[in-house]
């Protein structure tokens, strides 16, 4: 390739064997199933419901990042005309969040003695519109008595530093410790060790649609709609919380704009609006302004890495040692089971048999982190992959060849016991590194340092890291008209997981895309499913509707077969077309084939089933367990721009392989892909949340900056199909692999470019320019 | 205050007070959810609405600078037996709609940008998004329902 340009992007290469290939709906990059609603502006969210009654609510939140909170007045807030509740501690049960279960439940509904961060809730009103709420937020007295507070970690750990959690002894929320193998034998035995330190920053979500929810409590239930991952978390939260039966809580889905991990488990406007609601009698919508958003809900834990490697002299990793001290902010939310993942990751990606790590997650008074797209991935990926470059480097290994040579194949089996079944890893690094490794690397200028480089992940299709599972349930209904329901518990939070489950019902039942519907995740009416999250839709829901779907279609095919005097072996079903494939004249259509099943109970096939994946439950003890069902592999080739004197690194290129086992929807894929990628290149170059004494001082969209269609580079998405046995018609997941090596291989590119390696992100222009100027400017 | 406009092809009328902005008015008064609030303070662009053809942020709009203007929302686009409108048909088609809250003010402003310019280059398409999206994850692949958008108007783009 000789020339090239910027921007746009390039239409999805598929490379496969067309021979082995025979689905006539899965593998077609059809529009999603519910874009018309969305087109059109029909799609409604959660903002833009209205019910008769239907107050609006606001929270007061703590303007200090530690206080005691002494006494809460909100007499004058009750006795302003408009107001119809206001709840505060007095109105819980003091009961914390169930989260990831005692004794890593440390939250609150409403803050009960401690304010721990700035933005914490104190209290919150109800009113018949917004302006009377914030009003009767000013009118609420709370006296506080401010305490010293902590917020960074080596703070935090100091012996006389102010204990965030009175209930425990330090601010450690969590410290894993543990070896694989032999790691000191390993580290003696080495030719080489490398030792390096690397540092991620906060990230912000930064989801387009403020969190929101609306409560409706009537006749002792509570109907809740809310943007969220997890329905069935919701539901058992705000249960627990108003300490209902949770068959009384009802979340339904509605359409909901990204969440990217910040809505996987209970957020703090459910149950806050469901108390709101049952203390007014009256439905209630609480959604929050963009400055919450920002200040108030989950954010990407920043890491602080320490990492060791030991190499042999042909270039085999030999040990691994990773020490990582985690800024978990003022609440657990998921950080305990980020963290542990992240100990998974530096145990897993590439080959090394011995392993050694020290992992710390530490309370500050700061906005507490969540899971975010590759859920403490991309933050061990950022540290293993830029390190992987320096080796390659400094012994001379070419590396694209260091990294095949440490490579994952199916059989392998890592330190944390994850088994590798398909493994497209190898073929993904090939295909990002030829993606970019001929293209020009001369600008034309000599002040602007072109640069290419390489990183590759490893992923989870799903996830055994909660005592709940890892289930989907699913029920496929044919009727006798021929159409099918896909009854789902999976909510689709934009991903497109509807138009995938679809595909493949349709599929599996030999019906046109057409045929089908889908259902809107409702907790009293679809089958159970524990979220959408881990990248595990595709797969373990997935698996659930087709084998639902091959439920109905089996009776479908025995009683066709009886009718048509055929061998059911013999019959195929397509376009809704019962068929015998030695003769197609003995054919009839599906819907009759339904009629003829069930004439006495109604025109109906249903095909139910409970899917629950094959991997194993964590095991916090040994850190060993195949905690997904397969892993999905991914890797990024880059091509960057260094200017000089300014500092400005332009991201030309990205190419982009994905192992995603089968892609059901090739259009899907790529927007994921896309997607992860822009939130990616911002994680490495742009993204970062700053605070002062607690105090986020850039919650706003100009001056915390993601990125915009004006920025984004070329980028190619390259689908690497390598057909997991276990995932449905081949699938694995896809929904955040996309971001995790994106900074390293940026951080790559910019050494490659200016022979300078930035261990810290953002790589901001001062740090390039301060790192490039000689020493006596 | 009272005031007459257009909106989606019909006269209104309509008393509104000083301070609603053009986001509340329609969501609130005309029940037009298709704008979205994503911000309030006119960085995200989800709530891009036309008034007199030209994009605008209607949370930043005050609803009393519409009189004697015409105003076009996403739901005045499309055909009377609720065909979708060549546009709306593109960005389904190329997958250009993820989650789809931004989406309704994505098509407006690519509306604006075609009325101006019909055929737009790439560069200009991404400079006319610059300010209109915000954490859209397709926002890449949104450069490319334009291009056929052109073809739709029934003449071939470069």
């Amino acid at each position: 390739m000789n020339e090239f340009k910027t921007g746009g992007v390039a239409v999805p290469v598929i490379e496969k064997d067309e021979a082995k290939v025979d689905h006539k709906i899965v593998g077609k990059p059809i529009p999603i199933v519910d874009g018309k609603e969305k087109v059109t502006g029909q799609a409604q969210f959660v903002n833009d419901i209205k019910l008769p009654g239907m107050l609006i609510a606001k929270i007061l939140r703590s303007p200090y990042p530690h206080a005691r909170v002494i006494n809460i007045d909100t007499t004058l807030a009750e006795n302003l005309p408009g107001v119809k509740a206001v709840i505060t501690r007095d109105d819980t049960r003091g009961e914390k969040y169930i989260a990831m279960g005692p004794p890593l439940s440390d939250r609150y509904p409403l803050v009960m003695e401690k304010a721990k961060y700035i933005g914490d809730e104190i209290a919150a009103v109800a009113a018949v519109n917004e302006s009377i709420a914030e009003e009767a937020l000013r009118l609420i007295k709370v006296n506080y008595e401010v305490l010293p507070a902590v917020y960074e970690p080596e703070e935090a750990v100091k012996e006389d530093a102010p204990v965030i959690h009175e209930d425990r002894d330090s601010n450690i929320a969590m410290r894993i410790a543990r070896s694989y193998g032999d790691p000191d034998s390993a580290f003696q035995a080495a030719d080489y060790v490398f030792s390096d330190t690397y540092v991620t920053q906060v990230v912000s979500h930064a989801i387009l649609e403020p969190k929101g929810t609306v409560a409706h409590y009537f006749n002792g239930k509570v109907t809740i709609w809310t943007s969220t991952q997890a329905p069935y978390f919701v539901r058992k939260e705000v249960a627990h919380i108003l300490g209902m039966p949770e068959g009384d809580v009802r979340v339904k889905e509605i359409f909901s704009a990204g969440a990217f991990g910040a809505r996987s488990k209970v957020c703090d406007d459910e149950a806050i609006c469901a108390l709101l609601s049952r203390k007014a009698l009256r439905p209630v919508k609480l959604v929050l302004t963009r400055e919450e958003e920002f200040k108030t809900t989950r954010v990407r834990h920043p890491y602080h890495i320490d990492i060791r490697t030991g190499v042999s002299r042909e270039g085999r990793l030999l040990a691994r040692e990773v020490k990582m001290v985690v800024d978990n902010g003022a609440y657990n939310y998921l950080g305990p089971a980020v963290l542990g993942y992240s100990t998974f990751v530096a145990a897993s990606h590439y080959k090394v048999e011995n392993i050694k790590i020290d992992a710390s997650l530490v309370y500050t008074n700061k906005q507490a982190g969540t899971a975010f797209r590759g859920f403490g991935s991309p933050q061990v990926t950022f540290a293993i992959e830029s390190q992987m470059d320096d080796i390659a480097d400094q012994l001379g290994f070419d590396r694209l060849a260091f990294r095949l040579l440490n490579a994952h194949e199916s059989g392998f089996v890592t330190p944390a016991g994850w088994k590798i079944t398909s493994c497209g890893m190898k073929e993904c690094l090939q295909k990002a590194y030829d993606g970019v490794k001929d293209l020009p690397l001369d600008s034309g200028s000599k002040v602007k340092k072109r640069g290419i480089g390489l990183a590759s992940s490893i992923h989870i299709s799903g996830v055994k890291l909660f005592k709940e599972g890892d289930y989907s349930g699913a029920i496929v209904r044919v009727a006798g008209d021929g159409t099918v329901t896909v009854f789902t518990g999976a909510a689709d939070v934009g991903t497109g997981s509807k138009t995938t489950l679809v595909q493949v019902a349709a599929e599996a039942l030999g019906v046109s895309v057409q045929k089908v519907s889908i259902t809107t995740m409702d907790t009293d009416q679809t089958p159970q499913d524990i979220g959408s999250w881990a990248s595990r839709i595709m797969f373990v829901g997935g698996n659930a509707v087709l084998r639902a779907a091959k439920l109905a279609r089996e009776q479908i095919i025995k009683t066709a077969g009886a009718a048509l005097n055929v061998d059911p072996e013999d019959l195929d079903i397509d376009q809704g077309v019962v068929f015998a494939r030695s003769n197609r004249a003995k054919a009839m259509p599906i819907g009759d084939a339904v009629k003829l099943c069930n004439t006495r109970i109604g025109d109906w096939v249903m095909g139910s089933y409970h899917y629950d994946t094959p991997a194993e439950m964590i095991n916090r003890q040994s850190g060993v367990a195949n905690i997904s069902p397969t892993y999905s592999y991914g890797a990024h080739g880059a091509l960057v721009e260094v200017d000089e004197e300014t500092g400005m690194v332009e991201v030309l290129r990205i190419v982009a392989a994905h192992d995603v086992g089968k892609a059901i929807n090739p259009m899907i894929v790529e927007g994921q892909v896309l997607g992860a990628l822009a939130q990616g290149i911002g994680y490495a170059l742009t993204e970062q949340m700053l605070y002062k004494d607690g105090k986020l001082l850039n919650g706003n969209f100009l001056d915390y900056k993601i990125l915009t269609t004006a920025d984004m580079p070329q980028m190619e998405v390259s689908i690497v199909e390598t057909m997991d046995e276990e995932g449905p018609f081949g699938a694995k997941g896809i929904g955040e692999p996309g971001l995790i090596p994106t900074a390293a291989a940026i951080a790559n590119a910019i050494k490659d470019a200016t022979g300078v390696r930035f261990k810290e992100i953002p790589i901001l222009p001062e740090h390039i320019v301060e790192a490039l100027s000689p020493e006596d400017i | 205050m009272l005031i007459n406009f257009k909106l989606n092809g019909d006269a209104v009328r309509v008393d509104v007070a000083g301070h609603v902005t053009l986001l509340e008015l329609l969501r609130e008064e005309f029940e037009l959810l298709g704008a979205k609030e994503g911000c309030g303070y006119g960085e995200c662009g989800s709530c891009t609405v036309l008034v007199d053809g030209q994009a605008v942020n209607s949370c930043l709009m005050l609803a009393a600078g519409v009189n004697g203007k015409e105003v076009e929302t996403i739901e005045g686009l499309g055909g009377p037996q609720g065909e979708l409108d060549p546009l709306q048909q593109a960005f389904l088609q190329h997958g250009a709609v993820q989650c789809g809250f931004c989406t309704p003010g994505m098509i407006m402003s690519a509306r604006a940008l075609l009325k101006e310019n019909p055929y737009p280059t790439e560069e200009e398409i991404r400079r006319a998004w610059r300010v209109t999206c915000a954490a859209v994850p397709a926002m890449p692949k949104l450069s490319r329902p334009l291009r056929p958008s052109a073809i739709f108007r029934g003449r071939k783009s470069k």
